[in-house]
C-alpha cells in the first residue's frame, strides 16, 4: 500500500485519530512464561498483588539497556507495596542471537536483576499487550477478576540521563493507583527499538 | 502503511527554537580506507534536544556513517552487517558497479545478516555516498540517520594543487533537516525538517583556515533543496559535480543542490582576518514554485520552520592558515570528453505523471506503478543512449539513475547552469521542463538484477516514482537447462573455520542460512578460491544455496559447523 502525501492535513489528522486504538482500560490475559531462573512464571503466581508493572524489553536494544538499573529500583520499591515488576523479552531471537534465553540468563546474573526476566519466544504475550518497542511499559491492575491496563508507554522521559528525568510516567501511574486515584497520563509514546513480530509460518 | 504520528509537536518545537542560539562544533565523520570495509548498521540514539534522546540508526556510529576513501583501480570489499531490527539495503550512490552489488531494492539484507559485495573502483575522483534503498522504506531508513560519504581519489586529481586534507581544508558537509515530536522522536509527518542538521550537528560552527578551502556538499535530505551561498555573497568556485572534476573552476555566488546531488567547490578565506566569521547559507527564500522547501507553510503535511526562508547551514570562524595552504586554484582541472546527442543510437523518453492533489495516486513514471518484479527498460550493453525526462506535473523532482554517470545536453527551461556542466547522476527536474542527458551503458550486463532510476526525494521514491532497467548483452541470457544433478560438494564437512565449494559451475550468488532459516551470509559473485569463512558461526547445521551463473538455477547443500577446539 502506498502512503500518499498529498492528503489535506485536516483529513490526515482525522485518519490518524480514527486509527488510534485505546491501549488502556483494555483487559489482557495472564501468561505463563519461562523465567531466567528456570521456573515458569505467571501473574496468577502473585495472589496478593494489587497490580503489576509489565515491561517489554530485551538485551540488544541500546535504549532498553539503559533502563535495567531503573527496573531494579522500581521492582524493589513497588514490589514491597504489592505491585511487582516483571520484564518480558519478546524479541525475535532469529534476528538477534543476543536476545536468546541463554544470554538473558547471563544478563540476569551479571546485572543482578531483582525481578523475573521472562522469555516470550512465541511473541504471543507481546501481541496480546500490544507492545511496540523495547522498552514498552504497562501497568495492569486487578479489577473484578480481570487484568486491566491502566498505563502504557515509556518508563520515564529520559533514557540515557536518569538524573534529568522530569516525568516518571510508570512510577507516577502506580502511585496514583495505589492512592486510589485515576492515572493522570494513562498513555505516552514508548521510545526505543521497534519490537519486530515475526510472521507466523 | 506507515502512519505519521503526533501533530502537536510543531508548537513545542517552535517554543524551543528561540532558546537555541548557541553553536555546536561541526562533527566530521571518521574515515575508513584500504580495500576492506566493515560496516555495522544498528539502532541507537542521539541527544539532539534537551530531554529524551532521539532513537536513530547509525553505521559504525550513532547518526551518519564513516567516510569511505577509495582509490580508483582498487577492488573494494564491503562487509555490511545488518544489526538493525529491520531488513535493509545499502546502495553505493553514483558508483559504476555490477547490478548485483548495487544495493538497490533487490539486494535485501535481512536483519542479522552479513552482505559482502565487492567491485573494482572505476569512477574518477569525486564525492559519492551510500544509503539504504529498501522499497517503500527508504524515507524512514534515511531519516533515521543511515548513510555515509564515499570519496574516490585518483592520480589525476591527486596531482592538482587542490585542498585535500580531510577535515582541515577539505570539508565534507552532508545537509539534512529533521523535525521532532513531543517525545523527541524524529517525525517525517512533513518531509521538511524544522532543524537544520549539518553533518548531524544542529547550529553547526567550525574554524577554517585563512586559505582556499574545499567543500564536498551532499544533499542527503528527504525532500528539501538548498540554494547555497555565503552570507557576504562572496564568489566561490565549483570544481566538481556528482561524478568528477569539471574542466575548469566555475565562479558562482549561488549553487542549487537537490536530494542525492553532490557539488564540490573551493572558496578562499585568505582575504579574511583571523577571528572573522561568516555563514554558509541556504538562500531558500523566494525561490520558484516547485523548488522543494519553497512552500510557505510552517506546519502541516509540507510545513517546516525553514520553508521559504534563508537560514544558516554552517557558521564559519576564520583561523590561521595551515602550512600546506593552497593559495591559488589551477585554471585547468581536467579535460572531460563528453558524449553528445549525435553519439546516441537509442533515444528514450520518460514522463513524470500523476501526483495530482486529491486523486490519491502518487507520482509515477509514464502512469506506471513501480513493481518489484517488472523490468521497465532493457538496455543493450555498450549502447550510447539519450534519455529525455519530462515533468509536466505539479512539483519539482530530483532525477537519479544508477550504474552510470551522464552528461546533461539540454534543459528546455533554458541554459544548463554552469555548476552542473560536468558528470552527473542526479539533477533538479523543474516543473514544466524536459531535461535530456546522454550516457553509455558499459561493462556490466546482468539479465537478473536491475538498476533503478527514480526521484531522489524519498517520499516520491517510496510512493512509486521509480522504474528499473537491466543491462543485457547477447551473451548474458539465462540459459535453459535440464541438468538435474550438478556437481556441487562442500568440504570439509563438518567444517571448523572454512568451507570450500567444489564445483565446475561459476557462482552467481551464494547464501548461507542456519537451521532456523536465519540468513547468515549473502555473497554476490563470490571468489571461492579461499573458501568461505565461517569462523563467526555458532556450532550447528547450515544450508548453503548456490546459484549458477550460467543457468541462474539454485542448488542447496547442507554442512555442519563444529566448535573451535
Ligand atoms: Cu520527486
Amino acid at each position: 500500500m502506498r502512503t500518499f502525501k498529498f492528503i489535506a492535513p485536516a483529513a490526515l489528522a482525522l485518519l490518524l485519530s480514527a486509527y488510534r486504538p485505546l491501549p488502556t482500560e483494555k483487559a489482557v490475559s495472564d501468561f505463563k512464561l519461562l523465567a531466567t531462573t528456570g521456573r515458569m512464571v505467571s501473574l496468577a503466581d502473585y495472589p496478593k498483588a494489587k497490580g503489576f508493572m509489565v515491561v517489554f524489553t530485551c538485551n540488544h536494544c541500546p535504549f532498553a539497556k539503559v533502563y535495567f538499573n531503573r527496573l531494579n529500583d522500581l521492582s524493589k520499591k513497588y514490589g514491597a507495596l504489592g505491585v511487582p515488576l516483571l520484564a518480558i523479552s519478546s524479541s525475535d531471537t532469529v534476528n538477534f542471537e543476543e536476545d536468546g534465553y541463554g544470554k538473558m540468563k547471563e544478563k540476569t546474573a551479571k546485572e543482578h536483576l531483582t525481578f523475573p526476566y521472562l522469555y516470550d519466544g512465541s511473541q504471543a504475550t507481546a501481541v496480546d499487550f500490544g507492545a511496540k518497542k523495547t522498552p514498552h511499559a504497562f501497568v495492569v491492575w486487578k479489577e473484578n477478576g480481570k487484568l486491566v491496563v491502566k498505563y502504557a508507554g515509556a518508563i520515564d522521559d529520559n533514557g540515557a540521563e536518569p538524573e534529568k528525568v522530569v516525568h516518571h510516567y510508570l512510577a507516577e501511574a502506580v502511585d496514583a493507583l495505589l492512592a486510589g486515584k485515576a492515572v493522570d497520563v494513562p498513555e505516552t509514546k514508548s521510545v526505543g527499538c521497534t519490537l519486530g513480530i515475526r510472521a507466523k509460518k | 502503511m506507515k502512519l505519521r504520528t503526533t501533530l502537536a509537536a510543531a508548537a513545542l518545537v517552535t517554543g524551543s527554537l528561540g532558546a537555541q542560539a548557541q553553536y555546536n562544533s561541526l562533527w566530521i565523520p571518521d574515515t575508513l580506507s584500504g580495500t576492506t570495509f566493515n560496516l555495522y548498521m544498528k539502532d541507537t540514539f542521539v541527544q539532539f534536544l534537551t530531554g529524551n534522546q532521539t532513537i536513530t540508526a547509525g553505521i559504525n556510529g550513532a547518526f551518519w556513517g564513516p567516510t569511505l576513501i577509495f582509490q580508483k583501480g582498487d577492488t573494494v570489499h564491503m562487509n555490511v552487517h545488518n544489526n538493525l531490527n529491520d531488513s535493509t539495503t545499502l546502495h553505493w550512490h553514483g558508483m559504476h558497479l555490477p547490478a548485483v552489488m548495487d544495493g538497490g531494492p533487490h539486494q535485501i539484507i535481512p536483519p542479522g545478516t552479513e552482505w559482502q559485495p565487492y567491485w573494482k573502483v572505476t569512477n574518477t575522483a569525486s564525492t559519492f555516498w551510500y544509503h539504504p534503498h529498501l522499497n517503500m522504506e527508504t524515507e524512514a531508513q534515511i531519516a533515521s540517520g543511515l548513510g555515509g560519504f564515499i570519496i574516490v581519489r585518483d592520480s589525476e586529481e591527486s596531482a592538482l594543487t587542490l585542498p585535500r586534507t580531510y577535515g582541515v581544508d577539505d570539508i565534507p558537509l552532508v545537509l539534512t533537516s529533521r523535525s521532532f515530536d513531543a517525545s523527541n522522536a524524529f517525525t517525517t509527518f512533513s518531509p521538511y525538517g524544522d532543524y537544520m542538521l549539518t553533518n548531524g550537528t544542529m547550529n553547526a560552527k567550525t574554524s577554517l583556515p585563512k586559505q582556499y578551502v574545499r567543500f564536498r556538499i551532499l544533499n542527503a535530505e528527504l525532500e528539501r533543496g538548498y540554494n547555497l551561498g555565503f552570507s557576504d555573497n562572496r564568489t566561490f568556485y565549483i570544481i566538481g559535480t556528482d561524478g568528477g572534476l569539471v574542466d575548469a573552476p566555475v565562479a558562482v555566488t549561488r549553487v542549487k543542490i537537490l536530494p542525492g546531488e553532490r557539488t564540490e567547490f573551493a572558496v578562499s578565506f585568505a582575504g579574511d582576518a583571523e577571528g572573522d566569521s561568516l555563514d554558509l547559507m541556504a538562500y531558500n527564500s523566494g525561490l520558484e514554485f516547485g523548488f522543494p522547501g519553497s512552500e510557505p507553510s510552517t506546519s502541516g503535511a509540507f510545513g517546516s520552520l525553514l520553508n521559504n526562508t534563508n537560514f544558516k547551514v554552517l557558521h564559519i570562524y576564520v583561523s590561521a592558515a595551515t602550512s600546506g595552504a593552497v593559495s591559488s586554484l589551477p585554471t585547468t582541472l581536467t579535460t572531460n570528453t563528453y558524449l553528445t546527442a549525435a553519439d546516441a543510437t537509442v533515444s528514450r523518453t520518460l514522463k513524470v505523471t500523476d501526483g495530482v492533489p486529491g486523486e490519491g495516486i502518487g507520482f509515477r513514471f509514464d502512469s506506471t506503478d513501480f513493481i518489484m518484479d517488472t523490468i521497465n527498460k532493457y538496455v543493450q550493453l555498450n549502447t550510447v543512449e539519450k534519455w529525455s525526462v519530462t515533468n509536466s506535473n505539479v512539483f519539482g523532482h530530483s532525477f537519479h539513475i544508477h550504474d552510470i554517470q551522464f552528461k546533461i545536453i539540454s534543459r528546455s527551461s533554458g541554459t544548463i547552469p554552469s555548476y552542473e556542466d560536468g558528470w552527473k547522476d542526479t539533477y533538479y527536474l523543474h516543473v514544466n521542463e524536459t531535461v535530456s542527458f546522454v550516457t553509455r551503458f558499459n561493462d556490466y550486463a546482468d539479465p537478473l538484477h536491475p538498476f533503478m532510476y527514480h526521484c531522489h526525494m524519498a517520499p516520491h521514491e517510496d510512493g512509486g516514482l521509480m522504474g528499473q532497467f537491466v543491462v543485457d548483452s547477447a551473451t548474458t541470457g539465462v540459459a535453459k537447462t535440464t541438468e538435474s544433478a550438478p556437481d556441487l560438494t562442500l568440504y570439509p564437512n563438518p567444517a571448523k573455520g572454512t568451507v570450500f565449494v567444489s564445483t565446475s559451475m561459476q557462482a552467481y550468488y551464494i547464501t548461507i542460512t542456519n537451521a532456523v532459516g536465519h540468513t547468515m551470509l549473502m555473497l554476490p559473485r563470490p571468489n571461492l578460491m579461499k573458501g568461505i569463512d565461517v569462523r563467526n558461526f555458532a556450532p550447528g547445521t547450515y544450508y548453503l544455496t548456490f546459484t549458477d551463473d550460467k543457468t541462474k538455477q539454485s542448488y542447496t547443500r547442507q554442512f555442519v559447523k563444529y566448535a573451535d577446539l
